[in-house]
């Protein structure tokens, strides 16, 4: 496969979502701008301007009607994805960090970093079907534990959230009354930072990727632990495939010893492991800084990478790909 | 000793690690001021509220290793002299250090950092902007080349920050138009280039204008000897970061060299590399502006794209080919050492030294263009018969390996 390499931004990626049909593709860095591109040629669609930091990360809705932004200039925004006009700003104290629409797009999960005092935060706003009618008020607040919280999603009926982040636990909670329903153990999940997080298509269990150099699979329902997958460098993104039992793990040496440090020694490729079996299948090269964000297409057939190198590579897949024995 | 540069040279490792030595010796240290603790996080550094949201906001997450030495010593109003290699968080520094001192109900210019090249210059404007958004800080770039009107205007306005080149500053202070009554902070980046024939007399005669008390930085990815003695002469017991010079080349810039044999044949080199060029984002270092002009028309004339800039160039075209190249509209540029320091744009992942740098720290400079902040790079040296031995001399010098290029150079982009 000949990847796409798309040119447009000019800080690092750090998160990459595709819309419900797969004919979108958002990407978020650090110069302030969310992108969006046609997922199969990935031509450059449009720009939505308006946040003053890095945005962490976005989410789209269903009918992909609605776009959501976490940033590190203090809010969350709410846009119009077709004219990239700005709907409603979610002010906060801290940076967001962590979006989420909720099934039904009627909420959303937002989290903050800890600043100075303030802990770092989960929020639960309600969606407005009329942005006029939106109000920054939430429906929920739960206070942190240490450190940041990198990922929170909304677990099955919307009736969880699970979250993970700096301290390695993975939490779910109640999304009504904030109460912490189970915590996963230190002995048998992640050893530091999780940095990433990606839910199966059918929301049965998702995957979590650590700077600990592991991704781990659990149950949505049990916080089970199901699988782990061993790799030899820092995992900053994780994905699995709609189709067929892969997941891909991507990430390198951490930013700041890249350029320090041998060539080789940055592991920048995007590895496929096999989801039963925990068994490295292929790996994809190209990206000249650390792996930050991957994303399957809904249709299985293509996924993107973003990377401090500050490109999107959209890589559509061979038809041996499909039929990979092992 | 026949392998060692003849002494006396600009690569006579031995003569500048004497001379280091002594700078740095018994009598040195009462020169500088021992200051050795570490901060692993932004948050433990004392920072006002508002530049540490700004800090965030702008993307950082953790400091990096000068960071975390340089940034609180600067706060602490102390001078510093600060080395550390390409690509690794000097400017975000002393901008840093900049924004915590500033007084910012007082609408006067309080800081003043000096650039070599109006293209870094305005890049550090930008990232002193950024990380000083939520403070209001107001700073402005005051480079050659633009209105000197709109920059009497703005200055007579007030601004709490000048970043700029040394000619258009020192007019604007001869004029009266930036006052340096209020200035408590001086910065000079790539300061050994400041300080050098070229830039030192007017260096000398901005100083001269300003406050005798004064809190001065000086920040730059090379150090040599002979910067290092001239700071004594300006600066107040200062804490310092350096590195050896065995030390400073990045590892994660992979170097290589071609051996073209003749100078006429590099042109033939470069365009058959050139389908590797622009796979992403390249630059091209030739040594003169004469030069430049001439190799862009030659791969034109072979239908390849290229911008080009040079110091003679009108800054309106100047500033056009700098965001072409920062946005990616443009993939190849050939240019001459004005953009050996500081720039940093986020795709530049190969360097090609089609003529070898004439001064020695210019090589680092150079290939550090590629192999920024959390990312690789590839460096390709053309050797011809006559270069063969400088390039040895870089090897030896900075202790790295400069290996033949390998027919799969494309792979290691």
């Amino acid at each position: 496969m000949r990847p796409i390499l798309m040119k447009g931004h000019e800080r690092p990626l750090t998160f990459l979502k595709y819309n419900r049909d797969g004919d979108l593709l958002f990407s978020c860095a650090k110069d302030h701008n969310p992108t969006v591109w046609f997922a199969d040629n990935g031509e450059r669609l449009g720009t939505y301007r308006g946040h003053n930091g890095a945005v962490w990360t976005c989410d789209v809705s269903r009918d992909s009607v609605r776009l959501i932004t976490g940033s590190a200039d203090q809010t969350a925004k709410l846009w119009d994805v077709q004219s990239g006009l700005q709907l409603y700003t979610f002010n906060f104290d801290s940076p967001a960090r962590s979006v989420d629409f909720s099934v039904g797009d009627r909420l959303a999960v937002i989290t903050t970093d800890p600043f100075m005092e303030l802990s770092s935060a989960i929020h639960v706003k309600r969606i407005a079907d009329d942005p006029t009618e939106q109000s920054g008020e939430s429906l929920l607040l739960i206070k942190g534990p240490l450190g940041r919280i990198n990922r929170a999603i909304w677990g099955p009926l919307n009736s969880t959230i699970i979250s993970a982040g700096e301290d390695a636990v993975i939490r779910i909670w109640d999304s009504e009354t904030g109460k912490l329903l189970k915590e996963s153990d230190k002995e048998s999940g992640h050893k530091k930072t999780v940095t990433s997080l990606a839910k199966s298509a059918d929301g049965s269990h998702f995957l979590t990727g650590s700077l600990d150099k592991s991704a781990r699979l659990w149950d949505t329902r049990s916080l089970t632990l199901i699988k782990t997958y061993v790799t030899e460098r820092p995992v900053n993104a994780v994905t699995m495939s709609p189709l067929l039992d892969h997941v891909v793990i991507g990430g390198g040496q951490d930013a700041s010893a890249v350029t320090t440090t041998d060539h080789r020694a940055g592991k920048f490729e995007a590895k496929f492991f096999d989801k039963i079996l925990q068994e490295e299948i292929g790996g994809v090269k190209g990206h000249f800084g650390p792996i930050n964000a991957l994303a399957f297409n809904p249709d299985g057939k293509s996924f993107s990478s973003g990377g401090e190198d500050g490109y999107v590579r959209l890589h559509h897949f061979d038809p041996d790909y499909f039929n990979i024995k092992i | 000793m026949a392998g060692l540069a003849p002494e006396g040279t600009q690569f006579d490792g031995r003569q500048y690690d004497a001379k280091m030595s002594e700078l740095l010796s018994t009598d040195g240290q009462e020169f500088f001021t021992s200051y050795d603790e570490v901060y692993d996080s932004f948050d433990a550094m004392g920072l006002q509220e508002n530049l540490l949201r700004g800090i965030y906001a702008y993307g950082f997450e953790r400091p990096s290793a000068i960071q975390q030495r340089g940034i609180v010593p600067f706060c602490k109003g102390l001078d510093v002299i600060q080395q550390a290699q390409s690509g690794t968080g000097k400017t975000a520094t002393f901008c840093s250090g900049i924004l915590q001192q500033l007084d910012y109900g007082l609408v006067q210019c309080q800081a003043l950092v000096l650039a070599p090249t109006r293209e870094l210059a305005q890049q550090i404007e930008k990232v002193m902007r950024a990380l000083g958004d939520y403070l209001g800080v107001k700073v402005h770039a005051c480079v050659g080349g633009t209105s000197v009107r709109e920059d009497q205007r703005i200055l007579q306005a007030g601004v709490h920050t000048v970043v700029g080149t040394p000619g258009r500053v020192f007019d604007m202070l001869r004029r009266q138009s930036l006052r340096p009554d209020c200035i408590k902070m001086f910065v000079l980046d790539e300061a050994d280039e400041m300080l050098s024939r070229g830039f030192k007399d007017q260096i000398y005669d901005i100083f001269q204008l300003l406050p005798s008390k004064i809190q001065v930085g000086v920040f730059s990815a090379t150090m040599p000897p002979e910067a290092l003695e001239i700071t004594r002469k300006f600066m107040n017991k200062p804490v310092r970061i350096l590195v050896k010079r065995d030390e400073l080349t990045l590892e994660g810039i992979k170097q290589f060299y071609v051996n073209v044999d003749k100078e006429e044949w590099k042109l033939e080199t470069l365009c058959d590399l050139y389908e590797t060029l622009a796979i992403t984002q390249s630059v091209i270092f030739v040594n003169t502006r004469r030069k430049v002009d001439w190799l862009t028309d030659k791969m034109r004339s072979n239908d390849h794209t290229v911008s080009a800039t040079h110091g003679d160039m009108d800054q309106n075209t100047r500033d056009i080919i700098m965001r072409e190249f920062r946005s990616g509209s443009s993939r190849v540029l050939i240019t001459t050492d004005l953009l050996a320091r500081g720039i940093d744009v986020q795709q530049v992942s190969l360097v090609i030294n089609y003529d070898l740098p004439t001064q020695p720290e210019n090589y680092l400079h150079r290939i550090g263009r590629s192999g920024r902040f959390g990312r690789k790079g590839v460096s390709i040296n053309f050797v011809t018969t006559d270069d063969a031995r400088m390039l040895s001399d870089i090897q030896k010098f900075y202790n790295v390996t400069v290996e033949e290029l390998p027919s799969n150079v494309a792979d290691l982009l």
